[in-house]
């Protein structure tokens, strides 16, 4: 049987792609894995930090694009965007809000040069309102949303989460808004723009807490790993034996408990009345917990979860990154693979989560050198002679 | 971009079968706010996430359920055992008449009841059936069980969050589910223009910690090129260039490092900037070994100052911080109140309406903001078994004293 190649999908649909850091290209990654010619324009004097075509920063989010350098500072740059957004499908950029106007390329502009042009704004609060000028990363947005405040185990102390988030949800917003508008587009022939706001992308994800918020006027307040909302219990997570080692365990009904209490050896503490029903777990959760974790201590994580799942009791191990670059689980689904880079040379690449059966995408690249594909895109697809082409490098127009 | 007329909406036409619990019910309802038609199936005494919190009035009850309410607005529902042959015969024909099926059953279990991707595909060629596990239809632990917060252990984010002085901690809100179904929702926009072309449907197999695993931003990538095994640090960003402080009324996020002329100017004119205004502060890598003196400082400085005046002062210099906000406080946000964010929902069991985050998507060929609330259980049987499918009075009757529907 032949396999359909994932990257057939999108082939033929063309992304001009000035987006940069981690939501734009996170979300043009997307399209590209699945077979978008997605060329990212990069400026060479802005091309640093984690735009710095040898990180492995940079790699990972930019896997499969195509690369080309346009000074956007130079006059007669603006004449070759929009000549090079005339041959393209779908124009996305996660600039400030004023950014792409100063450069006359707003969707204005260039729904003028290609009538059905799909044009994705994203920018952290929305090209509209009081705020639309506020700078914000990730962990802004994700302290502005709530989850930051909620993701701590006291009102005194918060924490949040370890990484920035808000950009990688951000970024699978905008793809699917991309990928919808596209639906949207074969349908009436009408292309369009896109305004996405990544405080109300991280909003959307803080829905039950905000309807809590509002119906009820509750304060909510952080619970660390508290079961709170889910009706389980024992629900948490425990420490193993080892060094930072632990396991999440959730209980959801009474064969489930039944199978944990069997699997410990059937403790006397478990026979105790105030841990008969799952109400009752819930309200003594804190000594349930307590009495686990005595447990747990002497078991290394790997062998109790074993233990737990085949009992059919849900469990987990808390596994940090050498544990996920180990994964056998991840290893069986060919999660990571090996791509060769031309300077950087043998790299690990994940997959997408995004698995049809029996496709493959064994044609996976790393991402491009700065300016890489110039001499392809502005010769081939936009039909530059060699002699215009050394002009413009020369000018520093395309550089 | 108010509401627009039938035809102008996105993912017209698009049909959907939602067989999916709390792990991927976000995902079709992604779809139906952009304007597919869903059609939640449920066991025929309602959905198990309906027992998820928070609840109306506090108050446990299957239809006051605030999680089910949020994850399924804008869809029909309907009930069906499928475990009784009836009910697998009536879903069958359900299925003749969808693109799509989103189902989140362990694996095999569809395919012990005969219902598997083969069997559906033979009757309806074009069928895209999404199914979301744990870990995937295949491997070691694909039949595993899972919930949010085992994934978010296997799948990295527990490890990272939290302080080296606590246990590793789950984000709020199950957030697997979300990057679950926004995946999911990806994949069915990427199959339906496969089969476009190709006239033919497919079986998407969408792993959770999968889905969670590729949403940890540097975690994996310092992991593969740097050999660091990113370790849980508070609020202190990985990078150090971000941490939290207490304020007199309540948290600030703010950077340690970005403009630090700027920053140490502004301590210093009200005389709070300490020995910061020193020379060898200027140093970044100085101040990289040093953060611990740096926050020490900045936080007797922020605590004489409230949350909204620092926002305000530092937006004003261009610097990326925000008040550690409560959901409380997004309600309450300016910004999504000039954006119109949050939209009415009719909420008639509990006789009011509530407020409701919409899209964080602006399309200018119009977006239905609408918010029809979740379908009661079995709310739209009737409907969809009489009208659509054709059964008669007698057989609903029947199917309905058999406990099918």
């Amino acid at each position: 049987m032949e396999y359909p190649m994932d990257k057939a999908i999108l082939n033929g649909l063309r992304v001009l792609d000035f987006t940069w850091m981690l939501a734009g290209p996170y979300a043009t990654r997307i399209l590209a894995d699945f077979g978008a010619e997605v060329i990212k324009v990069q400026c060479a004097k802005t091309a640093g930090g984690v735009e710095s075509d040898l990180t492995g920063y940079f790699n990972t989010w930019n896997r499969n694009k195509r690369g080309i350098t346009l000074n956007m500072s130079h006059p007669e740059a603006r004449e070759i965007a929009l000549r090079l957004t005339g041959i393209s499908d779908v124009v996305i950029e996660n600039f400030s809000p004023r950014v792409m106007s100063n450069w006359g390329l707003n969707y204005e502009n260039l729904k003028e040069i290609k009538g059905d042009l799909i044009m994705v704004s994203m920018s952290a609060m929305g090209q509209t309102g009081f705020w639309r000028d506020f700078v914000a990363y990730g962990p802004t947005i994700q302290a502005l949303s709530g989850l930051t405040y909620l993701t701590s185990f006291s009102k005194d102390a918060p924490m949040g989460l370890g990484y920035s988030y808000a950009d990688v949800i951000a970024g699978l917003y905008a793809a699917l808004a991309v990928l919808a508008a596209l639906e949207y587009r074969d349908r009436t022939g009408k292309g369009q723009y896109v305004d996405i706001s990544e405080y109300e992308a991280m909003c959307t994800l803080m829905g039950p807490a905000i309807l809590d918020a509002y119906l009820n006027n509750n304060e909510i307040l952080p619970k660390g790993n508290e079961a709170d909302h889910i009706p389980a219990a024992p629900y948490g997570c425990y420490r193993c034996l080892g060094m930072d080692r632990w396991c999440v365990i959730a209980v959801f009904n009474e064969e489930e408990w039944q199978s944990l209490r069997h699997v410990m050896g059937y403790p006397s503490w478990s026979t105790n009345e105030k841990f008969s029903t799952l109400s009752k777990r819930k309200a003594h959760a804190d000594e349930l917990d307590e009495l686990l974790g005595q447990w747990t201590a002497k078991y290394t994580s790997e062998e109790l979860v074993c233990l737990l799942q085949e009992a059919g009791v849900p469990a987990g191990v808390v596994q940090n990154a050498e544990d996920i670059a180990r994964d056998p689980q991840l290893k069986a689904r060919d999660y990571f693979m090996k791509l060769v880079h031309p300077a950087l040379g043998m790299v690990t690449s994940d997959a997408s989560p995004v698995r049809f059966s029996g496709s493959v995408s064994d044609d996976w690249k790393t991402a491009p050198l700065l300016g890489e594909d110039n001499h392809y895109v502005y010769t081939e697809l936009l039909g530059l002679t060699e002699n215009e082409l050394s002009l413009y490098l020369q000018r520093g127009i395309i550089g | 971009m108010g509401v627009k007329e039938k035809k102008d909406v996105l993912l017209m036409g698009i049909k959907v079968l939602d067989l999916a619990d709390e792990k991927a019910s976000f995902c079709p309802k992604l779809l139906a706010d952009m304007g597919a038609s869903v059609i939640k199936v449920e066991r025929p005494h309602g959905d198990p996430s309906r027992d998820i919190g928070p609840f109306w009035k506090n108050s446990s009850h299957p239809e006051r359920s605030l999680f089910f309410q949020y994850h399924n607005a804008n869809k029909r529902g309907i009930t069906l055992d499928l475990e009784q042959s009836v009910g697998r015969e009536i879903f069958l024909k359900l299925v003749n008449k969808t693109d799509i099926v989103v189902e989140t059953f362990l694996p095999g279990y569809l395919k012990n009841l005969g219902l598997g991707f083969e069997v559906l595909s033979d009757i309806n060629p074009r069928l895209i059936l999404v199914s979301v596990t744990g870990f995937g239809q295949n491997g070691p632990r694909s039949k595993y069980k899972s919930c949010d917060l085992i994934v978010s252990a296997f799948g990295g984010s527990m490890y990272v969050s939290g302080s080296p002085s606590t246990p590793p901690l789950k984000p709020f809100g199950e957030q697997s589910y979300y990057t679950t179904s926004l995946f999911g929702a990806i994949a069915i926009l990427l199959a339906l223009r496969r089969r476009t072309r190709s006239g033919n449907g497919e079986h998407i197999d969408i792993s959770m910690q999968e889905a969670v695993t590729s949403t940890l931003d540097q975690v994996m990538v310092r992991y593969f090129y740097d050999q660091v095994i990113p370790e849980r640090q508070g609020s202190l960003h990985w990078d150090s260039s971000f941490c939290i402080l207490s304020c007199k009324d309540g948290y600030l996020l703010l950077t340690l490092f970005q403009q630090w002329e700027t920053l140490v100017e502004l301590m210093d004119s009200e005389g709070m900037a300490e020995d910061l205004i020193e020379e060898n502060w200027k140093d970044e890598e100085y101040r990289l070994k040093h953060v611990d003196h740096i926050i020490e400082v900045l936080e007797r400085w922020t605590k004489t100052h409230t949350t909204d005046e620092l926002f305000k002062l530092g937006q004003l210099m261009r610097f990326p911080w925000a008040p550690v906000q409560s959901p409380r406080g997004v309600l309450e946000s300016p910004q999504l109140k000039a954006r119109s964010f949050f939209v009415d929902m009719d909420y008639p069991q509990i006789g009011t309406s509530t407020k409701c985050p919409g899209a964080p998507y602006k399309f200018s060929s119009g977006f239905l903001n609408r918010r029809k609330r979740a379908p009661l259980i079995g709310e739209d049987n009737i409907s969809i078994y009489g009208t659509e499918l054709g059964l008669s009075d007698e057989e609903l009757q029947r199917l309905s004293s058999l406990s099918i529907i």
